[in-house]
């Protein structure tokens, strides 16, 4: 903080028992969001996060399509995590369809979206949440003193942008994934070049990791509980059933228990567990999963010093930063193992039928439902982002965030650490942002 | 032979002039471009073709900061132009040259002038 801001600190402080904020739009996200938020004698009257993305209608722009063109379509829901909704929805279609992919094509989609969370949680840390820490408004602005920790970001990107690019045939929106397998096989060479350009980045995760070790962030406990799915074969990507500390349940039964409800202010739905908030994204995973990581990534989570079961929000920038080593380790296991035979893509027999995918994805856990008539056409489609799913604990973690820092720190730094702490959920809202208003009201 | 690097999307059809010139081009190596990071591991001079907005002839240019970039807000603004600067600002300073071409034009004919421009280089 600058002497300047110090100097604010002691003649605002008073003002602040009675503020109203707008951020209108909150930058260094993916998408619009709103947060407006009142203070009264020190006390919050309105805390209101809202998504105010244009509704995009993807639930309904699947109705009446076949069956295969669910994942070409929901891939366009966002280009930073195409590859986990074409996934999701190639195992719901599947799942509906009572067909089984084989091993070979479970480890390929599993690599994808390994790729896919690689590149996600390198650009998130060092490209949005890293120049918070730094105080820096960009990237770009703290580029002359930070050359080599941006070069080792780009050199991360890359490294999981060519998995997405080798096994997809693309960058963003996949097109080697489908229903019944693959329809590109990458060769074994492919797969052995991966393994090399992995093992030659790791070390660039490992000081990513201890980068993120060094920076300071605010100290506080969310109460929501936190969910991820749960695999007793490894550290959970598509498998298992969805879990918290205290309880599981099976995917397929998810509507009874997760609810979603509409706020006329937001355009995003929120989600609750028995009418209960809960989180989801690398930190959920870590309290639920941490056990399953690789050797490396259990040495540096030690090293991190924090000890889980976490409930602070702001360590879900950490987790993701030890899941990078994490998922570069399981990629270099499957580039190693996998042997690559010539499968044809299986025509799977149509059935009418429900079907749900879930998956770990970048920001958490990531639902796709569909119906299907006998013919293979979609009747019904419901789609659950990570982000839905975290809006409503994201709000009421700024209402335990802001009286602890409201007699201490200015307008400015209060409005910083609130941005901070929805960055630290790394929240998709959707495809495009803008540049941050701030309305500061005194009542 | 020389190589360049071409950015564009063919299903946009005002970002997709690019590629279609390169079609009409003679002995130069293209490399279709997918995504900015193609540069990372490029050494020695880049040429790149791409659209630029608001031009009507073909232009060079050759200093990144000419470009409008704004602040990385989302990571969907991680386009080619603050991927340059990035790339000048972390010392990563290779020789760019952008050829600039109008997004709407006559394809063969702006393949001309960006052959001239090659023979220029």
């Amino acid at each position: 903080m600058s002497k300047e801001s110090h100097n604010l600190v002691n003649k605002e402080n008073n003002d602040n028992a009675n503020k109203e904020i707008t951020l209108n739009h909150i930058t260094k996200i993916e998408g619009h969001a709103k947060l407006d938020l009142s203070i009264k004698e020190g006390k919050i009257t309105k805390c209101e996060l809202s998504s105010v993305e244009g509704s995009r209608y993807f639930e309904g722009l699947v109705l009446g399509r076949q069956y295969f063109e669910a994942h070409e379509i929901t891939s366009r829901i966002c280009g930073i995590c195409s590859s986990a909704h074409v996934i999701a929805a190639i195992s719901a279609i599947e799942d509906a369809l009572g067909y089984t992919p084989s091993k070979q094509t479970t480890e390929l989609r599993k690599l994808l979206t390994i790729g896919e969370r690689i590149r996600s949680h390198s650009t998130h840390l060092y490209f949005l949440a890293l120049p918070d820490y730094l105080g820096y408004e960009s990237a770009l602005a703290m580029a002359p003193k930070y050359k080599s920790e941006l070069k080792r970001a780009l050199a991360l990107v890359k490294a999981g942008n060519n998995i997405v690019r080798i096994l997809s045939g693309r960058d963003l929106h996949p097109v080697s994934a489908t229903v019944g397998g693959w329809l590109k096989l990458p060769t074994q060479e492919d797969l052995e070049q991966l393994k090399t350009e992995l093992l030659n980045v790791k070390e660039e995760a490992v000081k990513t990791c201890e980068l993120f070790f060094t920076l300071k962030c605010p100290d506080i406990e969310t109460e929501g509980e936190w969910f991820s799915l749960k695999d007793h074969n490894e550290y959970a990507l598509f498998g298992g059933e969805f879990c918290s500390s205290k309880s599981c349940f099976k995917r397929t039964d998810y509507k009874d228990f997760i609810k979603e409800y509409h706020e006329p202010r937001s355009t995003a739905n929120f989600v609750v567990k028995s009418d209960h908030r809960y989180f989801v994204g690398a930190l959920a995973r870590f309290n639920n999963n941490h056990a399953q990581l690789s050797s490396d990534a259990k040495k540096l989570l030690e090293q991190s010093g924090i000890k889980l079961p976490s409930k602070n929000p702001f360590h879900n920038n950490i987790m993701q930063a030890i899941e990078i080593v994490h998922c570069i380790d399981h990629a270099i296991k499957i580039c190693q193992e996998l042997k690559i035979k010539n499968e044809p893509v299986d025509k799977v027999p149509l059935k009418a039928g429900r079907g749900v995918g879930c998956l770990e994805v970048p920001r958490g856990t990531l639902w796709h439902e569909y119906i299907l008539d006998d013919k293979g056409v979609i009747t019904y489609a419901n789609i659950i982002t990570p982000t839905a799913q975290n809006l409503l604990n994201m709000q009421e973690d700024i209402k335990t965030l802001v009286p602890a820092i409201l007699n201490s720190k200015t307008k400015e730094d209060i409005v910083m650490d609130v941005e901070k702490l929805i960055r630290s959920y790394d929240p998709c809202f959707s495809c495009s942002a803008h540049f941050l208003e701030v309305n500061w009201e005194e009542k | 032979m020389k190589k360049l690097y071409v950015f564009g999307n063919e299903y946009l059809q005002e970002d997709s002039l690019a590629r279609i010139v390169s079609n009409h081009l003679h002995n130069v190596e293209l490399v279709h471009c997918r995504s900015p990071e193609d540069l990372l591991d490029v050494d020695g001079e880049i040429v790149i073709l791409d659209v630029v907005k608001g031009i009507t002839k073909t232009i060079i240019i050759t200093d990144v900061n000419q470009l409008k970039t704004r602040n990385i807000i989302s990571l969907h603004d991680f386009d080619l132009g603050f991927f340059l600067k990035l790339m000048e600002s972390i010392g990563e300073k290779k020789t760019i040259k952008i050829i600039g071409i109008p997004m709407i034009g006559d394809s063969k004919i702006i393949a001309l002038e960006v052959e001239q421009c090659l023979v220029m280089n």
